[in-house]
């Protein structure tokens, strides 16, 4: 969330705001759950908020606090992890895909298969998060990101034992500071890393993977018990205005869930093709895979570890 | 082995009274609080199990160290956490043994300087910590990348004409670690150089004894407590280091110190993270003791 906004709250409303950074959903989830800290709101990703609103963590939003609901684009709507939208507001979205320098590349990459068929031996920068590298195998495999069990985690177990090794990086923080400074020539990272990348320089091209691709959905909810749960609300209220919105696109180029933002977006910035990516791409989204994440890390340690 | 045991100077061994107790308060308040209840909590968890949402669920079980020794797939004794354990062992070895050929000079150099400019050469080995380890470690990486300072450098003066390779691998983590824990070691052995007594030295040479017999014999055995300080300060931090070895290493081969942290934040499976630091902790309680027993018996 950038400062301008908080500090734009602030300004108007006399509630001061407390700003606490996680890199993944699980870190903040492990900070949420140990209880040493009592948030107002959070902002989980869609599978996470899922997980959320099954084991009763969340409060209701009292809609009337919010009239700018309105705002948001229809398909951000009554989403599958919380059908009704009573406890969960999308302020950002953005999927995961594939950026290449194309003054190194000149090969066409258009999926996973491209980018790891050998030819780009230890010149990849992937996230490092274990749900998402295995996601990306099952797609491959023609799964359904969700789709995890058993039987498919071993499918992907020769996938990944073949893609693993021409890794050079693993980093969910910055992936664009490696194909920055030139150490890798190709990367599978957050859209709006790409959108930088492609901002700063024309030859750094996102592409979503032909298999499959997925998207995530990053919500503001409300922890249960919140002390101050009205002030939260005014806050998901004030992101959601138009002006305000525009301001964390200029800050971080993910997609805006916001139509009314999206009119006040410049030409450059709807032109991006990490953020709006061309076409309706078919996007699934992760849902919430409660135990089985434990079987993904083994996974993944045990090819990642020999 | 007979110059040792009469240089060895054993502390008195006497029982403490109320007032030492009394002294020694703040002391054992920080280890309970600090060292004691953080294991005890490590232990108990150990043996729990986590909940879909990764809360730690207290119902007894096996499962995490079992996990830790025997393969789930084959079966079989031994794991992939037990490779990654050696490879943290080796790293943090290596560092050490490197720390210790550089460290030793530069200690002995402070330690034998003119008084007036020890501090000087103190303060020039402390000033890294005045900013993060983090912020220096970043700097690493400006300097090793493939379009880095170093790389630019040495295609500017012509000395290669491709860049090197040298950030995300083995040597980078490693060296990370040296750059990091070099002054922890220098530290401890410049303080029993310091003590050293030069009259001893210099006894040694009139009685006939060479430089490198003087050195075995005298100033070998007297530094001896403070090398044995730097080389456990050094070895152990760098078996569980995280930060360094993720940024330097790019995460390809992580080290036990990752694998754990990942298990409290992005698994957030604390159970098995909390087992894993366990047989870590027993690991170096082993070492020590055995040490220290060897110690005894010479």
């Amino acid at each position: 969330m950038p400062q301008e906004v908080i500090d734009g709250f602030t300004k108007e409303t006399g509630i001061k705001v407390s700003v606490e950074n996680y890199a993944s959903n699980e870190e903040m989830l492990a900070k949420l759950l140990a209880g040493g800290a009592h948030y107002d709101l959070i902002q989980p990703s869609e599978y996470t908020t899922e997980a959320l609103i099954k084991a009763g963590k969340l409060e209701e939003l009292n809609l009337a606090n919010i009239p700018n609901i309105k705002n948001l684009a229809p398909e951000f709507t009554k989403l599958p992890h919380d059908p009704e939208g009573k406890y969960s507001v999308p302020w950002m979205a953005g999927s995961v895909g594939i950026v290449v320098n194309t003054a190194k590349v000149k090969t066409p990459v258009k999926g996973y298969g491209d980018l790891f068929d050998g030819t780009h031996k230890k010149r990849i920068v992937v996230l490092n998060d274990n749900r998402e590298i295995v996601s990306w195998a099952l797609s491959f495999l023609d799964h359904s990101v969700n789709d995890i069990t058993p039987e498919t985690l071993q499918q992907c177990k020769p996938v990944l034992e073949k893609w693993l090794p021409q890794v050079k990086v693993y980093d969910s923080d910055s992936p664009k500071t490696e194909l920055l400074n030139g150490d890798v020539d190709l990367g599978i990272v957050w859209s709006g890393e790409a959108a930088i990348l492609y901002k700063k320089n024309k030859k750094f091209q996102y592409i979503l993977p032909s298999e499959h691709a997925h998207r995530f959905i990053d919500s503001l909810a409300i922890p249960k018990g919140a002390a101050n749960k009205e002030n939260a609300e005014k806050f998901i209220n004030y992101i959601l205005r138009p002006e305000v919105s525009v301001k964390i696109s200029d800050a971080f180029p993910y997609t805006n869930p916001n139509a009314e933002a999206r009119k006040l977006l410049t030409k450059a910035q709807l032109a991006n093709p990490a953020s709006y990516p061309p076409g309706d791409p078919k996007l699934e989204t992760f849902s919430d895979i409660g135990k089985t994440a434990k079987d993904i890390d083994k996974l993944v340690t045990d090819l990642k570890g020999q | 082995m007979i110059l040792n045991e009469t240089i060895e100077t054993t502390p008195q061994q006497r029982r403490p009274g109320i007032f030492g107790w009394l002294l020694m308060t703040p002391m054992i308040l920080w280890l309970v609080a600090f060292v004691v209840v953080p294991t005890a909590i490590l232990l108990v968890y150990s043996f729990c199990q986590r909940d879909e949402l990764g809360q730690v669920v207290y119902h007894f079980s096996w499962e995490n160290y079992r996990r830790i020794f025997i393969d789930s797939d084959t079966g079989h004794f031994g794991t992939v956490y037990w490779t990654i354990t050696l490879r943290s062992v080796i790293y943090a070895a290596f560092t050490t043994g490197v720390c210790l050929l550089l460290g030793y000079p530069v200690a002995w150099f402070i330690g034998r300087a003119p008084e007036r400019r020890r501090n000087l050469l103190l303060t020039l080995v402390m000033i890294p910590f005045w900013t993060s380890f983090l912020v220096r470690t970043y700097a690493w990486i400006t300097i090793l990348s493939t379009d880095g300072l170093l790389n630019s450098f040495l295609q500017y003066t012509h000395l290669i004409s491709e860049p090197f390779e040298m950030l995300y691998t083995p040597g980078a983590v490693v060296l990370g670690l040296i750059y990091n824990y070099l002054p922890f070691f220098i530290l401890p052995v410049y303080g029993s150089i310091e003590k050293l007594d030069g009259s001893l030295i210099e006894a040694s040479f009139d009685l006939g004894a060479g430089p490198l017999r003087t050195f075995q014999r005298v100033i070998l055995p007297l530094t001896w407590p403070g090398i044995v300080a730097g080389i456990l300060i050094v070895f152990i931090p760098a078996i569980g280091m995280f930060g360094i070895t993720q940024l330097m290493g790019g995460g390809i081969k992580p080290t036990i110190g990752e694998v754990i942290q990942n298990q409290f934040l992005q698994a957030r499976d604390w159970p098995f993270g909390a087992a894993l630091g366990m047989t870590l902790v027993i690991l170096f309680a082993a070492v020590y003791w055995f040490t220290a027993r060897r110690q005894q018996t010479v």
